[in-house]
């Protein structure tokens, strides 16, 4: 697993000055292009909290530095659009698919990690070519589907899918599901425990940080999703997400660059904010999908 | 027991074994049918129809393929957008998350904070990322153009030029390339110290460890990493179709006449998903865009098949991660 | 016995107490019509509404529901998921062609036979891009037409007695009025062409050309109408002067269209061409501008054409499955030949009010500014672009083209112009391909 110390190879003997010297040249190098490389990183950020603290002219000239700040644009932007409601929307749409993921991914990942049956690696596959799926090839029949329902211009059609399993939590939770030594399922078998209860309570609480991982990744998937709400809500303003209505911003009453700056680092900001509450287990879910997969 | 009791004991156990791996699957099976199988069936057998969700499907046949193949002026800009993306995007990226990521893993202080500040953009949401970068890289106004100004150089016109829409583009891809970088950096340092050591021992220099432990180690994580951008690159929508809508200054709002944003500017943001959106959610086009999303589909599956059947070559499964 | 008797008792006087609330409820609510209008500025929106109360008020038995910002796509996918209001309306004519041909918008024949509108009430213009191919599905509701506005202060200051009358005249006032900061970059633009630039369509300047688009049979003729390639050299030889990417260099800069900060109104554009619901935009956000409106050149070789127009404009209809449909079309009925109302809101709005009596209505309050626009709508070459099986994707094809010969992507004009011909025919085919519009 990641590990953010690093140890070193063996155990250093004094080296020869001209090897320190050289290496330290290489550190300092290294670090300065890692400097650089952090400068240049953060930098849009930092562009964008400048103009954020414009004046509506200022944003539009090409001055750096605002004069005054105007630290009242991130009051502005909530009553020049209606950001609570896109807000709630969010949330409405990120809590139900979350939850929806958890709930209807982690048996499937289950049955496809712990249980044996027929088909199941071909099952597997199939989850797998899910994943390599662009959503542009189903879009259109789902799309005249949903319409037929009535129910295009709601978030339904973007929360109800969720709820029938989503390909990458399933791997990802397979992934893990198949680390889980077979002893500490056979102790609960033994002591008289069905499969349901086995999954419900022994492997949840095993899989927490892959659990924690996964919800993680649909909250922020969910959050940041823009295609599909656009595409079914895109044209029902009441029900927009904060992507569309952050997309849409700039003309809604022709606002200027200042408040949409602002606009977007508010809609950065929870983001932000999730990933330093739950740092450990973004890092530790992200790992679970590239190494162990 | 009899032997016949026992065999009808192990059926009735398996039958409810497989009641129970039914009942686990089943979201997964109603989700798979309906969203996946469903779609697909749906989406072969309207790209033979003319439909607009306004009237019901009218067969013409393969007249859609036809019109895709041939008549339709904006496809053949489409495709190769997408593909230069895939082409110059993911090699790009997968080479710039490699670099830091080995940096990183060399560096013995603040690996934390370099590693957050990396990550973080990969974080924001695309439309928030977006917007950011066509404001800061606009010409006149923008904050990039005016420090170069400061240094001598005439900026390019970035969003607003056609040679420069996608670099500009790949800037923001590169700026998001967090993800990538936090799996190679996880997995360079977990390759196995002694295989350095023996190579120290039998005279390599740094680049040649690389060469020969490092890469080859991490090349399953590699492989992982093209697949997963070469599927961005085709399914690759958001960030092109903000940034086109923004960049072109168009109200979307008040009148919708003109449709500048779309691939703004000059079709250079023109890519393959965005004209299957404008196709079908916008020109009334519905059959038609299926059958682009027929040859998207096709597409997708020899691409992945491709580098699949390729990284045999290149890539050391140390432990079959598919299997 | 006792019991069961009060409890009959008491179940009998709930059912009549809620009997004699529904029935009069029934009898009391108002049949609700929602109305979609494209109109969401800020005065617009306002004016629309204010004719609307007072319908409201002349009718108890229904009440209005404005929604503003409307927009085809919202249109189109409120008919698709059987969500559409009672009344839509869109800001312009180029998708009429599907909402007849599918049918997705409610063919007013009836209607209008059953309460004595005849389509020669309206102008020939608007006549046209209210229906396709005989199907009406949609009757104007407010026109727009377009003009040339300009600085008079800049015009004093470069010199420039009048407005130009020719496209030649037009292209040297533009240089005359341009004026170049210190460093390079524009500090203000005579007129900047520019398709995809604020109000720059194809169609509204080739206009001036007396180019037409399609023959009798509904064929492409851009290349067969020297108007095309006149207009497109014109136009491209006035951006070359500026230099392609210094304009696209100067329009990064510039303010948005519909806000406070548009060019024209700060000065940074010394003449536009605009649509006539500009005047009041002027009126609203920047009175002190000193500007004149005229009619929009003309090419030098038609002078006949000086005083035309393209016109277009707002169309309102009933979806398919909309409800109330009768009274939705009273309303309807209402909005687009009632003389006082089309009065109300031209003056408001400062749109063209879309009948002929109404043109001539004394409501209409006279607006030097506005005079101008009212002209072009009755004149008798003023045109319009076509309706189409492929709707708006007819014309953005075009745009698309000629965004590509005005960045210089086009060696050969002629055989560009043959190019899109064939693609514009293609695609009308390929949208009447069996299904959706005959």
């Amino acid at each position: 697993m990641s590990a953010a110390g690093i140890t070193a190879p063996f155990v250093r003997r004094r080296r020869p000055a001209a090897v320190r010297r050289r290496q330290f040249l290489v550190a300092v190098a290294n670090h300065a292009f890692l400097i650089a490389a952090a400068i240049a990183f953060l930098a849009p950020i930092g562009f964008m909290a400048l103009t954020a603290l414009m004046t509506s002219d200022q944003a539009l000239s090409s001055h750096l530095w605002p004069h005054p700040f105007r630290w009242h644009n991130f009051v502005d932007v909530f009553t020049t659009a209606p950001i609570w409601r896109w807000t709630l929307n969010t949330l409405q749409y990120s809590v139900l698919a979350t939850i929806g993921v958890l709930v209807s991914s982690i048996p499937v990942a289950y049955a496809l990690a712990r249980l044996r049956w027929r088909g199941r690696n071909v099952a597997f596959m199939i989850v797998l070519i899910a994943l390599m799926l662009p959503p542009q090839v189903s879009v259109v029949p789902l799309y005249v589907m949903w319409a037929k329902l009535h129910l295009v211009g709601t978030l339904w059609p973007v929360i109800i899918p969720n709820w029938l399993g989503d390909a990458f939590s399933i791997f990802l939770l397979r992934q893990f599901f198949l680390t889980i030594p077979e002893e500490y399922l056979d102790a609960a078998r033994v002591d008289g425990c069905g499969e349901l209860r086995i999954l419900f309570t022994v492997v949840t609480r095993l899989a927490k940080p892959a659990i924690a991982a996964v919800a993680l990744f649909s909250f922020l998937y969910t959050f940041n999703d823009f295609f599909l709400p656009l595409l079914y809500t895109g044209e029902n303003e009441h029900n927009w997400v904060l992507q569309i209505g952050l997309s849409e911003f700039r003309s809604l009453h022709q606002v200027q660059w200042n408040l949409t700056m602002a606009a977007t680092l508010l809609v950065m900001a929870p983001v932000i904010v999730i990933f330093f509450l739950a740092q450990k287990a973004f890092v530790e879910g992200v790992t679970l999908t590239g190494v162990k997969g | 027991m009899v032997p016949l009791e026992r065999r009808r004991a192990r059926r009735r156990a398996e039958w409810r074994r497989r009641r129970l791996v039914l009942l686990l699957m089943s979201p997964w099976l109603v989700g798979f049918s309906l969203f996946f199988g469903y779609p697909l069936v749906m989406s072969a057998y309207l790209s033979l129809n003319h439909y607009d969700l306004l009237s019901p499907p009218r067969w013409i046949g393969l007249a859609n393929y036809r019109y895709l193949f041939g008549e339709d002026a904006q496809v053949g800009p489409a495709i190769k957008n997408t593909l230069w993306m895939i082409a110059v995007l993911v090699p790009l990226q997968v080479l710039f998350a490699l670099g830091v990521a080995l940096m990183l893993a060399r560096a013995r202080q603040g690996i934390g904070f370099f590693r957050t500040v990396f990550y973080l953009p990969a974080l924001t949401p695309p439309v928030a990322a977006t917007l950011g970068f066509v404001y800061i890289l606009n010409p006149v106004t923008g904050p990039v153009n005016n420090i170069l100004k400061h240094i001598g150089i005439n900026g390019p016109l970035w969003f607003q030029d056609p040679a420069w829409a996608k670099p500009s583009l790949v800037l923001l891809g590169l700026w998001g390339v967090g993800n990538t970088m936090v799996i190679f950096l996880a997995a360079v340092l977990d390759v196995p110290t002694h295989l350095y050591e023996s190579a120290e021992l039998d005279g390599a220099n740094w680049l040649q460890r690389l060469r020969w432990v490092t890469l080859p180690t991490i090349s399953p994580v590699i492989l992982f990493a093209v697949i997963l951008g070469v599927i961005q690159g085709l399914q690759y929508f958001t960030q092109a179709y903000v940034a086109g809508n923004i960049a072109s200054g168009q109200a979307s709002q008040a009148g919708d006449v003109s449709s500048v944003g779309f691939g703004y500017p000059e079709d250079s943001t023109l890519f393959y998903p965005v004209l299957l959106y404008q196709h079908g959610f916008s020109d009334f086009q519905m059959g038609y865009a299926s059958a682009m999303a027929m040859l998207l589909l096709a597409v997708s599956f020899a691409v992945t098949l491709v580098i699949v059947l390729n990284s045999r070559r290149w890539v050391h499964h140390a432990a079959g991660a598919l299997k | 016995m006792k019991r069961v008797a009060i409890i009959a008792a008491l179940v009998a006087v709930v059912v009549g107490a809620v009997a004699a609330v529904a029935g009069g409820a029934r009898q009391a609510s108002p049949t609700k019509l929602t109305v979609w209008v494209g109109w969401s500025a800020g005065h617009e929106l306002t004016v629309f509404k204010q004719v609307a109360a007072e319908y409201d008020k002349a009718h108890p038995d229904i009440t209005l529901n404005i929604v503003g910002g409307i927009t085809d796509t919202k249109i189109v996918a409120a008919i698709r998921s059987g969500q559409a209001p009672e009344v839509v309306s869109s800001f312009n004519s180029y998708n009429v062609g599907i909402y007849c041909g599918t049918g997705a918008w409610r063919d007013l024949a009836p209607f209008m036979a059953k309460s004595h509108i005849k389509a020669s009430m309206f102008p020939a213009a608007t006549q046209y891009y209210t229906q396709y191919e005989g199907k009406r599905c949609a009757l104007p509701l407010l026109a727009d037409t377009y003009g040339l506005y300009y600085n008079t202060t800049l015009f004093k200051k470069a010199g420039i007695k009048s407005p130009p009358k020719t496209m030649t005249e037009l292209a040297a006032d533009a240089k005359k009025l341009t004026e170049k900061n210190s460093d390079g970059s524009f500090k203000v633009v005579g007129l900047d062409p520019m398709i995809g630039f604020y109000e720059n369509v194809p169609e509204r300047w080739v206009a001036a050309f007396g180019a037409k688009w399609t023959d009798a049979k509904g064929n492409s003729i851009l290349s067969k109408q020297p108007g095309w390639a006149k207009w497109l050299k014109w136009h491209k030889s006035l951006l070359d002067w500026y230099g392609y990417k210094n304009l696209v260099k100067f329009q990064a800069g510039l303010g948005d269209e519909f806000s406070s900060s548009m060019a024209f109104e700060i000065g940074k554009l010394a003449m536009v061409m605009d649509g006539e619901w500009r005047v009041a935009f002027i009126q609203n956000e920047h009175p002190e501008l000193k500007y004149a409106t005229a009619p929009l050149p003309a090419d030098d070789a038609h002078p006949e054409l000086y005083g035309s127009g393209y016109i277009n404009g707002t169309i309102i209809g009933l979806p398919k499955n909309g409800s109330h449909v009768d009274q939705a079309w009273e309303l309807v009925k209402y909005l687009t030949t009632n003389t006082h109302a089309l009065a109300v809101l031209s003056n408001g709005l400062r749109n063209v009010p879309s009948t002929s009596a109404s043109t001539r209505s004394k409501e209409l309050t006279p607006d030097a500014h506005f005079a101008p626009f009212l002209k072009i709508f009755s004149h008798p070459k003023s045109g319009t672009s076509p309706i189409t099986a492929s709707g708006q994707s007819y014309i953005n094809l075009v745009q698309q083209f000629v965004i590509k010969y005005q960045a210089g992507k086009v060696k050969d004009l002629a055989a560009g112009l043959r190019d899109t011909d064939k693609q514009l025919d293609a695609q009308v085919k390929q949208a009447k391909g069996g299904g959706g519009v005959p």
